[in-house]
């Protein structure tokens, strides 16, 4: 079972020359543009800018197809919602009235219930703003965390006045995601080696037989978490601060350029929001 | 006499939640440059005692603790584990679970950083201990690239790195392939002899504790049984079988030779000795030949597996499998061995449809795998993995059992009848009602191949199915097979625990590099000791007896026990064999 080969990033590049901690300040800076702006264009730019440093870091295509089918049915769920429902919220945003908004889709007045009930293009234009937002936070993550080993992660971090236990609780997590995977994938496989045909069970049936996973896995983590406990202890970790690094963390020039880059990204973009509205949800795509 | 390095007085412990103690009364020495082997079946104590030398027993687990244990001067109740690491070494037994680190230099300087060395310190000191493990070059490796046995060699380095006193070890080659256990005992024993490291290892590897270890303690049910150099206790043989434990192999072929009435007054433990011993031994009685070279007997009708020119390569490139071809018929017992990454589990699991062939073609019973689902083949062919608690999902034994007979909709009489018929044939009536996981793990292993055998396989593939286990665990799981094989069922196990399978298997396939290197009787292939070599295993010690006496007399001798080489020797004043 391979186990905490949670760096995937294989190639070396700008961002795995980085320091952590502006890769931090540049998560932390896109995360709150991501969160401020409203416009679906705006919103999708940035989504696909970073999807596009996802590739050009080496972030494995495969991964991030994963995330976007992953997001698909929520996204799905999103349009139609925001599509139908969110008529006050977009009120509050531009001003539009009901009656102005542009229908996609109306279901015939006859109808029971939903007769009358339309889809407006207002309210999708909404729900891809924040399918953009959801897209950006989950990208800007493995942009930040896979370029960068665990190892360095935790220097970077406590130079960053991270409390050292904190950074350790966060290193020893994402060397546990490949565990837990792997393991899943052993029992899922066991189970399948008992003769349970997954492909053709019912969404029911193969709900209640994918639960039973949880007994494995939860006693399988306890063990290996024990286990892990023991050899740290072994190797006189108690959680102190006080400890000497390996290898030091030092900015160089290309940290202090994304530092800058970033620091002034933020600044245009709040100042750009708020002086011209610029990221605002305008109800207009085009 | 060289000044202890560590000391227990009057030892005993009890875990929180046990019922009886763990350890009893243990009072021992560990001197100075010492290689202290620990010995016991499973649950003597062995891990128990291990974790007492740094403190992790009872300062983490807590229970109630007796008496006192002292290292390089200092109390282990009274210091921090933390102190105490400084001065003990600890190396566990699954490599896996003992990385903490993403590259071979953070694993090693972790300890040291915890203990505030200064990094140019730690920047000298993990060059010279990569050097005294043999994986000089390796500083920016990330492990999980490393073979098994550089894991543990690793994990060597790392506690290494802080100079202990005293380095402990505990069963740290149960995991490792033969290549991987052998790496290991040789640089263990080269830090104890040449750099005068001071060792304490637990292990059942009998044969190479024997080679390495000064000084042995056996342990039972936490007590100290008796204490002595290997040449001491592992001749007491019935003490031995009396405890479930296994002497080496060459020590129980004397043994078997004094009872047969040859003159024999001190058994050998070591290999070296044995040869020695036995080359005159043989001159003076001529043995007799064995039969001609056993061949495989050709099988009529359709074979259960047919494997042709089969070949295998994994996504990142890695040529698994070459022109693999082979037919296992019914009723066969097959062993498939060879080093870690041969290819075993690879033709394993296309046997399974885990894997469908790159090139060539797998049928069972005539029928490709290509046309067939992993769940229709999961009835005909059974699947026992190494490590049965990611096999277990259910809340007792029976459930276990009759889980996938639910999902397979069978009819409830026939669940009731199929689950009861398997919990009967693993003897498992009496815990039908437990939960699997509160039982002990050959146990846990008769729970899952219970639940296997309920869907009436006609072949059981047991995948290193001793790893982990001592020798009566072993013994317990490979005497099930026996059972299945009588019962008329078609039985592969995986294994490179050769000296186990003397007994059991009939022919052997012999994997390396993902070709088929021979494939034989048992007798045969145990021979060919060349060829085992180039796949990195090593026949057992009574089969290397035997070749000892071949090379002496000129007769050819095809034993594979230890009984057998004393059987073929075992003559008569007058020649004839008794």
């Amino acid at each position: 079972m391979s186990t905490m080969a949670f760096r995937t990033v294989e190639r070396d590049s700008l961002f795995t020359r980085l320091d952590f901690r502006p890769k931090l300040f540049m998560i932390a800076v896109i995360t709150v543009i991501a969160f401020v702006w409203e416009d679906p264009l705006m919103g999708g730019g940035l989504a696909l800018s970073v999807l596009l440093a996802c590739l050009a870091a080496g972030v494995k295509p495969g991964y991030i197809r994963t995330v976007l089918w992953l997001m698909l049915p929520f996204s799905l769920i999103l349009i139609l919602t925001q599509g139908f429902f969110s008529g006050a919220l977009i009120t509050t945003l531009t001003g539009l009235q009901p009656d102005d908004f542009h229908m996609l889709f109306v279901f015939p007045a006859a109808w029971p219930l939903i007769g009358g009930a339309g889809l407006s293009w207002e309210g999708v234009q909404y729900a891809l703003n924040i399918i953009a937002k959801s897209l950006t936070m989950t990208l800007v993550i493995p942009l930040g965390i896979f370029t960068t080993d665990v190892d360095t992660m935790i220097v970077g971090m406590v130079k960053a006045r991270i409390p050292y236990k904190i950074a350790f609780v966060f290193s020893s997590t994402l060397r546990f995601f490949p565990l837990l995977f792997a393991r899943t994938q052993a029992i899922i496989e066991a189970q399948r080696l008992r003769g349970l045909a997954f492909e053709t069970m019912g969404p029911v049936k193969r709900l209640r037989v994918y639960a039973r996973i949880v007994v494995p896995l939860i006693l399988g983590a306890l063990n290996e978490s024990q286990m892990l406990d023991v050899v740290l202890q072994s190797r006189a970790f108690d959680g102190s601060p006080d400890r000497t690094y390996l290898h030091d963390s030092r900015l160089i020039a290309a940290d202090y350029a994304l530092f800058g880059l970033f620091g002034l990204f933020l600044l245009a973009a709040i100042i750009g929001y708020i002086v011209f509205g610029f990221g605002r949800f305008t109800g207009v795509l085009w | 006499m060289p000044e202890a390095i560590a000391t227990f007085d009057n030892v005993s412990y009890m875990y929180p939640r046990s019922a009886a103690p763990v350890l009893r009364d243990i009072s021992l020495k560990i001197r100075k440059g010492e290689f202290l082997g620990l010995i016991g079946p499973n649950g003597a104590g062995k891990t128990t005692l291990c974790l007492a030398f740094n403190g992790i027993v009872p300062q983490f687990y807590g229970g109630r603790f007796f008496g006192a244990v002292n290292v390089a001067g200092l109390d282990t109740l009274e210091h921090p584990i933390s102190a105490l690491a400084r001065y003990v070494g600890i190396v566990l037994e699954n490599p896996e679970t003992q990385i903490t680190a993403t590259s071979v230099e953070n694993e090693i300087a972790f300890a040291l950083e915890n203990l505030k060395v200064p990094r140019d310190e730690i920047h000298a000191r993990i060059p010279r201990v990569l050097e005294a493990v043999r994986l000089e070059g390796m500083e920016h490796r990330h492990p999980q690239e490393l073979s098994g046995g550089q894991k543990q060699r690793l994990a060597i380095a790392a506690m290494l790195a802080v100079r202990p006193s005293l380095l402990v070890l505990d069963e740290p080659t149960s995991q490792l392939d033969p290549v991987g256990a052998q790496e290991v005992f040789s640089i263990v024993q080269e830090l104890n002899r040449e750099l005068g490291v001071t060792i304490v290892m637990a292990s059942h590897a009998a044969e190479e504790l024997a080679e390495c270890a000064d000084h042995l303690v056996l342990l039972n049910a936490g007590q100290i049984v008796d204490e002595g150099p290997p040449a001491k206790l592992y001749t007491q043989i019935e003490l031995m079988q009396q405890l479930h434990l296994r002497p080496p192999g060459v020590t129980r072929t004397f043994h078997y030779l004094r009872k047969a009435g040859f003159s024999i007054p001190e058994l050998p433990v070591t290999l070296d000795q044995g040869i020695a011993a036995i080359k005159p031994l043989a001159v003076a009685c001529r043995p007799q030949a064995s039969e001609a070279q056993p061949v495989l007997a050709p099988r009529d009708g359709r074979p259960l597996v047919s494997v042709t020119h089969l070949a295998h390569t994994y996504d990142d490139g890695t040529q698994a499998l070459q022109d693999i071809s082979l037919d296992i018929h019914k009723g066969e017992y097959v062993l498939i061995t060879g080093q870690n990454g041969a290819g075993k589990s690879t033709l394993a699991r296309h046997f399974l449809r885990l894997l469908l062939p790159t090139a060539g073609e797998v049928r069972i019973d005539g029928v490709p795998t290509h046309d067939l689902n992993i769940s229709t083949l999961a009835r005909r062919v059974g699947y026992v993995a190494q490590n049965p608690d990611n096999q277990i999902f259910n809340t007792t034994v029976e459930q276990e059992v009759a889980f996938a007979l639910r999902y397979l909709d069978t009819a409830t009489g026939e669940i009731r009848a199929r689950t009861e018929q398997s919990l009967t044939a693993m003897g498992l009536l009496d815990v039908r009602d437990r939960h699997p996981l509160s039982l002990p793990r050959g146990e846990r292993a008769r729970v899952v191949i219970a639940a296997i055998l309920a869907l009436e396989p006609e072949v059981v593939i047991f995948d290193e199915p001793t790893t982990g286990q001592d020798y009566q665990g072993a013994r317990t799981i490979l005497e099930l097979t026996k059972q299945l094989h009588d019962a008329g069922k078609t039985v592969i196990v995986i294994t490179h625990h050769l000296y186990l399978m003397a007994e059991y298997a009939e022919r052997v396939i012999v994997m390396g590099k993902g070709t088929l290197l021979r494939d034989a009787p048992i007798r045969v292939a145990f021979h060919e000791a060349d060829l085992l070599a180039s796949t990195y295993l090593a026949p057992p010690q009574a089969v290397q007896l035997a070749h000892a006496v071949t090379e002496a007399t000129g007769i050819p001798l095809q034993c594979l026990t230890p009984q057998e080489v004393a059987g073929a020797l075992a003559c008569d004043p007058t020649g004839h064999n008794l």
